[in-house]
């Protein structure tokens, strides 16, 4: 379809005309700074925040933490009731590489058939992403095939043009909201075609960091045995979960049973990290894996290897966020950086 | 949440086969569901004790003998400590079958060794049913490895195997008063021991016991595809998607948890050690 121009002095009036519809999530700076995604109650009082990068990702809004999967009744009899709950939102402001999250788990969640509760929350979503034609510090998504800008995967697609937005529909959700509220968009001319163009283009010079990610993936598939990078990064894991509980694309978790009293209790569904000595203790105590050494090698194969072989392609979305949250330097664009600089066997003779 | 819902079981009994280890007799609580339930050897269930979750728990009878289910549970943790002190009438939640089972119908003719140690005969326990109920398959040879006299589990079963041809040989780790049988690692069974042609063996111990046999059957000229055994791992899901069970780039619980030995060396098994 052809392109919409949204003139930002409109911008809010049709996220209010949206809310009012339903949920409404956007990136919002709180009032210590911080910007990240929030569900919208009232647009005078939460500052929409489009400048920086949401600190967190979309994932927690389809894949909550902490994810009730059912209740359960213990006291004469053994019982569960099952538990849903997704209500209509159109999120805003998300950008490339979170909306190419949200596909990487449209996938994950649909192997084995499809997981209720995901699919419940994304049956009811609209997701508006925001193209990036100035990347964020630690960005690399040019290098992971996720940005800045997509050709298709999202609803709506909007592409800053200084005082409008550009405004593209890939999906009939996205067209429908155009049409619902058809009168806050003019059609884009010749020239505002030719603006968006060369604000694609712009944005992909415009990456401060350059991350050589083919080429690591390719040095994988060769030989995933790579111990010194093993050892090295596990010594420096601090076992905290950061980056898998702030990467938008990991998807391990748990499943505990939360007594609330003698008699019932909630089934909960939580994030997990591969890099947890837990992660694969069995009971009784005996562990398969040698965390010392092995503690992060499954969360690099798995994205870079693993996730290439299944899926066709790297898991990382180039977000950057790992390399934000962990102290140790135990992230994706460190490792990657490592697995390049190791010299291969042949080049040490 | 469908896939995650368990479906309630009542235990109708529990057989103590050992210190450590309960076999559990099951019934759906759903008469239907009960009827129509169905599984093949190999495969596992997810098990569910009030407050205590989920584990993994592999049948341990066979679907040849319709209407009840045999999970045999060894006191390891919390879930199984819990539910060891659970009593017939006590109900528990099944979500299952789940994994890849043993190829029965490439089995078919075979001469089958099964080699156990301690609670890893349980899995074996329901093929060897399954087989006898069955019939078409060759000689059953079992070799079973215990710590000691008073840990051998089954004997119940393993009489009625000897009494139904099957050439049951037991070891223990430590003799104690009145074992007259063999004394040491349960590979010491295998020497002498031939096996013809067409054969397969079907092994499950702990990762220290596979880790010795696995060479020895080696020796013994099993090819790896006729050497077959079945993984244990910590997993939540059961379905392939949280990520616990990894095995090198597989994942056991969808994946596994039977491999066979060709595939095991296609992979890194930390617990296995270089497997050449």
């Amino acid at each position: 379809m052809k392109g919409l121009i949204l003139k930002k002095d409109n911008l809010v009036p049709l996220l209010r005309k949206i809310r009012k519809g339903g949920k409404l999530v956007a990136p919002v700076q709180n009032r210590h700074g911080d910007t990240l995604f929030e569900v919208i109650d009232d647009l005078d009082r939460q500052q929409l925040d489009l400048e920086h990068q949401a600190q967190s990702s979309l994932k927690p809004f389809f894949f909550p933490q902490n994810d009730p999967l059912a209740t359960y009744n213990c006291a004469e009899d053994y019982s569960f009731e099952p538990v849903v709950s997704a209500e209509p939102t159109v999120y805003f402001g998300l950008r490339s590489c979170d909306l190419t999250a949200v596909l990487y788990m449209d996938v994950i969640f649909s192997q084995n058939g499809a997981d209720t509760l995901y699919f419940a929350r994304r049956k009811e979503a609209i997701l508006i992403s925001l193209g990036c034609n100035q990347p964020f510090a630690h960005c690399f998504c040019n290098n992971t095939g996720s940005g800045p800008f997509l050709e298709y995967g999202f609803d709506l697609q909007f592409t800053d043009l200084g005082d409008s937005f550009y405004v593209e529909a890939d999906r009939a959700r996205g067209e429908e909201l155009l049409e619902r509220w058809s009168y806050f968009f003019t059609p884009a001319d010749e020239d505002d075609r030719k603006k968006q163009y060369q604000a694609v283009l712009e944005a992909r010079s415009n990456f401060r960091r350059t991350v050589h990610v083919d080429p690591a993936v390719k040095r994988l598939a060769a030989d995933p045995d790579l111990q010194p990078v093993w050892r090295e990064l596990s010594d420096r894991c601090q076992d905290c979960g950061g980056c898998a509980y702030i990467c938008p694309t990991c998807t391990c978790f748990t499943i505990v049973d939360q007594p609330l009293a003698e008699t019932h209790g909630i089934r909960l569904r939580q994030w997990d990290s591969c890099t947890f000595s837990g992660f694969t203790r069995m009971a009784g105590g005996h562990n398969p894996v040698n965390h010392a050494e092995q503690a992060i090698r499954r969360r690099f194969l798995h994205k870079l290897k693993i996730d290439v072989e299944k899926h066709g392609r790297p898991s990382c979305v180039g977000c950057g966020r790992c390399v934000d949250i962990c102290f140790g330097g135990v992230d994706m664009i460190r490792f990657i950086a490592m697995v390049n600089d190791l010299k291969l066997p042949a080049e040490e003779k | 949440m469908t896939m995650y819902l368990p479906q309630m079981a009542k235990i109708v009994k529990i057989i103590r086969e050992n210190p450590q280890i309960k076999t559990f007799v099951l019934e759906f609580r759903d008469k239907e569901y009960n009827k129509s339930f169905s599984y093949e050897p190999g495969q596992f269930m997810m098990v569910s004790v009030p407050h205590c979750g989920e584990a993994p728990i592999s049948f341990s009878s066979s679907s040849t003998r319709p209407g009840t289910i045999e999970l045999s549970v060894r006191l390891a943790g919390k879930l199984t400590g819990a539910m060891h002190r659970l009593q017939p009438g006590a109900m528990v939640g099944l979500r299952g079958p789940y994994g890849i089972p043993f190829n029965m119908k490439e089995l078919a003719d075979q001469n089958l060794l099964f080699v156990a140690g301690g609670i890893g005969l349980a899995p074996l326990r329901g093929v060897i049913n399954y087989c006898l109920d069955k019939g078409g398959y060759g000689r059953i040879t079992l070799l079973y490895g215990s710590r000691s006299p008073d840990d051998i589990a089954f004997k119940t079963d393993i009489d009625l195997w000897r009494k139904n041809g099957v050439d049951c040989r037991l070891s223990v780790d430590t003799a104690t008063e009145g074992w007259d049988g063999q004394v040491g690692v349960v590979t010491t069974l295998l020497s002498g021991l031939e096996i013809e042609r067409p054969r397969s063996s079907l092994v499950c111990g702990p990762p220290i016991m596979i880790r010795f046999l696995l060479p020895e059957l080696s020796r013994m000229g099993f090819r790896d595809r006729e050497i077959i055994t079945t993984m244990e791992r910590h997993m939540k899901c059961g379905i392939g998607v949280c990520g616990h069970c990894h095995l090198d780039n597989r994942l056991v619980c969808v994946d596994g948890p039977v491999f066979d030995l060709a595939q095991l060396k296609e992979l890194a098994v930390e617990e296995l050690g270089e497997l050449t």
